[in-house]
């Protein structure tokens, strides 16, 4: 109870002990807005990657037909839940006077592709729709409909990095020219034989915008219904074909073994309908969308890590502050430490008693800094959008870092060891000035000269 | 008298900077920031640096163009005109648009971006040839394939053609592999129309692998394919009768300063819109600017610019940490010298004397603590390549992935102005810390510290 007693009076009465909590504060706040903001950013990235792609993606050295089989044989082992089959190609699209745009052309079943991935609510116009997205586009020109990425026929504002949904929403029913194609093999092994090279170009309107809020894909995204993709790419073949697979796994369906059970039936219907050599069917990546970002993600953990490193280093200098502080507080306070060992206090109570005030000193602080930075964090996109009022300068670019926002979700985990971390380091700065408190002589002390 | 009082601002400083052990910990607390901040800002502004001097290197000093990729006509004229101006050395047209590309070895095709150049003016004004690989030092046959010089040849961004190795290095065959390239693009017309809507929209051309271009820029070296100026403008559509061209990239004379430069071209070229008023194709012109290769290319530039700036932002509020730790220090060294500080200001010490003492005090703290930051920082920035190679040697660690980020050796160049930056820093943040305590010092009463009760 002394101890307590002793604890708080020190912290109330000793305002130098606001510099230490402080620094811990500030230290706190640092680390948890860096680590937090990283991996926002980083689960913000893999989690893009199952809303545009699925859980788990087949990628087939070649185009394959009887697809719907194998998504029959899939849905019927109950680890998948849907799957849709895709072809994907680039091509350039035309927009308009001098505006021609790179573009990657995705061509999907619209039903089949919404119970895979959540592409239905980054379409502008059919997110709130009842029904699935339609490529329909209210009979103009007899045009097909396309779904156009929102940076293909915009720009951000270059100072708000905003787009303006109003006059891009006018854009839809908008005519447009695609140019796509595929190379044919001539027939010979010589590599500088001509190719043949089947060029297409269609004329298409826009039957929807989509914004998913990621700038790499909304600068190059444009939808076709794959039926129509493969009429335009390959006319010739018999019967639907695609080049992917995109699959939604079961709730309950653990990654691993889901992904063994789709090596297996696609090892399977690979060698017995498509006839395919065990080379083939070994060229084929079978991957979670989360391990096909897996060395960008490792990349940016590290650099996360390196960050937090450094900043910690220098964080380290909190620890000096506490020491320094409670040594002050023990030379200033000998005779009152000496007082209590003469009335029978131990050596190990008296260090008890700074060991505490450090801790004290550690949660008050951490908790304030957890505080701010849990208040930042959260508030981080308003802060940005005033710093570029008040100074004139955009730290955030969608063009630069990928996403519109800046994903401010507090991690809670890396949150709870930096605090934890921070009341340690207050410990073991008051570690010595205890050692010098326990060992104060009374006698000395509280001699008269 | 007053010489002597100064002497002793030098000695009591030194004094308590040797005897107070206490104050060894402000000095390492100023020597770890230091060390930290000279080690990050160095690699930091090394890696701005070298991305700026890509950029320049990649557009020369200055660029005349348009945005639209139907380009602007009378640029031959124009470029005769910059050519005979004195400041300007030399000034090479550019085609920009984007293209469908079908290698021979997939049925799949991308779209990449084309630059039509004539190799030996871009040379000329851009390091285009230092960028190549197998025609450096014979840039005028950078389209002439090695295996058959025949063959219109086209110049690759060299991710285009190969992986980069863990070490951020390439493997080249000994000469270029021969291998057709089917190139698409859409032509058009002067006012930005589908030159061909009635044959097909578009034109393809093969062009043979001659070479790759490495600029050190990750997104041109992934995406941008060189070809010739004339096949470039046939196959965009901006030949005939007035031919046409995206930009011209100009090079300055080296006495001649950037801004200075670009004012004359944007005068030159103010003049020539002028005069081309009433011209048929005039109305391509409205779109043209002048930029700086800083304003041409601040899209990216900026970015790293900013990346820069808001590591400064938080290491200065790291820094904040450090004012705390002196200011600590200087309170408990003042409050153990409140009799020596008396004994000073009885012999006739004044308020200013006393707050210099100890602000040359915490200047040496300061100092002393900013030189072994530095030193400490140099040495590991002299061997941080090496150290990283060892790491990777063992235990494959790389501060970056060079498969994945577009650098080789980590820059370590150290900066003079940086260091003398970082150093003046520290010693300003050791004043701020010291401060209010030699403020505190400096108005201590001799009647109050020396009464016999305080002694």
């Amino acid at each position: 109870m002394l101890k307590l007693f002793f604890c708080l009076r020190y912290l109330r009465k000793k305002k130098i002990v606001l510099l230490s909590i402080g620094a811990v504060a500030l230290s706190t706040a640092l680390l948890i807005v860096v680590s937090s903001l990283f991996i926002g950013f980083i689960n913000a990235f893999e989690q893009t990657a199952v809303d545009t792609i699925g859980d788990v993606i087949l990628i087939a050295p070649m185009r394959f037909p009887k697809y719907s089989q194998l998504i029959e044989q899939l849905q019927q082992s109950h680890v998948v839940k849907a799957a849709t089959a895709t072809l994907v190609n680039e091509g350039l699209l035309y927009l308009g006077k001098g505006n021609v745009r790179r573009v990657n052309v995705v061509g999907i079943e619209p039903a089949s592709y919404s119970d895979v991935t959540a592409y239905k609510k980054t379409l502008l116009k059919q997110k709130d729709s009842a029904t699935s997205p339609t490529f329909e586009t209210g009979g103009a020109t007899g045009a097909d409909g396309g779904f156009v990425g929102i940076a293909v026929v915009a720009e951000p504002d270059e100072e708000t990095d905003e787009y303006d949904f109003a006059a891009i929403e006018k854009m839809i029913g908008q005519a447009v020219v695609l140019t796509t194609g595929a190379a044919k093999q001539a027939g010979t092994s010589d590599l500088a034989a001509t190719q043949q090279f089947i060029r297409r170009t269609v004329k298409l309107t826009i039957a929807d915008i989509v914004f998913t809020g990621v700038y790499d894909l909304d600068k190059a995204l444009v939808y076709l219904p794959r039926q129509r993709l493969q009429d335009i790419l390959y006319p010739d073949a018999n019967g639907p074909i695609a080049d992917r697979l995109q699959i939604k796994l079961a709730e309950d369906a653990s990654e691993e073994s889901a992904l063994a059970q789709i090596r297996g039936i696609w090892s399977t219907f690979a060698s017995e309908q498509l006839e395919w050599s065990p080379y083939n069917i070994d060229q084929t990546t079978i991957t979670t969308a989360k391990q096909m970002q897996y060395r960008y993600v490792a990349a940016l953990y590290k650099q996360m890590r390196i960050l937090l490193l450094i900043f910690g280093i220098v964080s380290l200098s909190v620890i000096m502050l506490v020491f320094c502080i409670f040594y002050m507080i023990v030379l200033f306070k000998q005779r009152d430490i000496a007082v209590m060992k003469s009335c029978g206090a131990a050596s190990g109570s008296i260090a008890c008693i700074f060991v505490g005030f450090g801790a004290s000193v550690g949660i008050i602080g951490s908790v304030l800094g957890a505080a701010s930075g849990y208040l930042i964090t959260k508030n981080i996109n308003t802060i940005e959008e005033w710093i570029r009022i008040v100074f004139g300068l955009k730290l955030w670019k969608s063009s630069v870092y990928i996403f519109s926002q800046i994903p401010n979700q507090v991690d809670w985990v890396s949150c709870g060891k930096i605090i934890a971390l921070a009341i340690a380091a207050a410990i073991v700065g008051t570690f010595i000035p205890a050692i010098v408190a326990a060992r104060t002589r009374p006698v000395e002390i509280l001699r008269y000269e | 008298m007053k010489h002597g009082l100064d002497v002793y601002k030098i000695i009591l400083a030194s004094r308590y900077l040797v005897k107070r052990r206490i104050t060894y910990f402000a000095i390492v607390a100023v020597a770890l920031c230091v060390f930290i901040v000279v080690v990050v800002m160095t690699v930091l502004t090394g890696l701005v640096s070298d991305f700026k001097q890509a950029n320049h290197g990649f557009t020369g000093d200055c660029v005349v163009g348009t945005e639209s990729l139907v380009g602007f006509a009378y640029f031959q004229e124009l470029a005769q005109k910059l050519e005979q101006q004195e400041y300007v050395e030399a000034v090479s047209p550019v085609i920009k648009s984007y293209a469908f590309l079908s290698p021979v070895w997939t049925e799949r095709g991308r779209g990449v971006q084309i630059l039509g150049i004539e190799p030996v003016r871009h040379s000329r004004v851009t390091n285009f040839e230092r960028t190549l690989h197998y025609r450096k030092g014979n840039v005028d046959k950078a389209f002439e394939p090695v295996y058959d010089p025949n063959l219109p040849g086209c110049v690759l961004g060299i991710d285009l053609v190969f992986e980069r190795g863990p070490e951020g290095d390439y493997t080249f065959d000994s000469s270029p592999i021969r291998v057709g390239l089917a190139i698409t693009c859409f032509p058009l017309t002067a006012k930005g129309a589908l030159a061909r809507a009635a044959t097909g929209l578009v034109n393809t051309k093969t062009f043979y692998f001659s070479d790759t271009s490495h600029t050190g820029l990750a997104r041109t070296d992934n995406s941008l394919v060189y070809l010739p100026l004339e096949q470039a403008q046939l196959m965009c559509g901006m030949d005939g009768p007035a031919p046409r061209v995206s930009a011209l990239y100009v090079k300055f004379k080296p006495d001649v300063a950037l801004q200075t430069g670009c004012d004359n071209v944007a005068s030159l070229w103010q003049n020539f819109k002028q005069q081309k008023a009433e011209a048929k194709y005039a109305y391509s012109l409205d779109t043209v600017t002048v930029q700086s290769w800083k304003e041409y290319r601040r899209g990216f530039v900026a970015a790293m610019e900013k990346e820069e700036t808001m590591m400064i932002v938080m290491f200065s509020l790291v820094g904040i940490t450090t004012v705390f730790i002196v200011f600590v220090v200087f309170y408990m060294v003042i409050s153990h010298k409140s009799k020596d500080i008396g004994v000073l200001k009885s012999i006739g010490v004044s308020n200013a004397n006393i707050m210099q003492l100890f602000m040359g005090f915490a200047f040496s703290v300061g100092f002393l603590g900013s030189v072994i930051g530095v030193l400490l920082g140099w040495l590991f920035l002299l061997k941080m390549n090496q150290i990283e190679g060892w790491l990777f040697e063992k235990f494959g660690f790389q501060l970056w992935d060079r498969t994945i980020y577009a650098i080789g050796d980590i820059p370590s160049r150290v900066e003079f102005q940086v260091l003398v930056t970082i150093t003046l820093s520290a010693i300003v943040t050791c004043l701020m810390g010291a401060l209010v305590p030699s403020w505190q010092a400096a108005r201590l009463s001799p009647v109050e510290t020396l009464h016999v009760s305080r002694l």
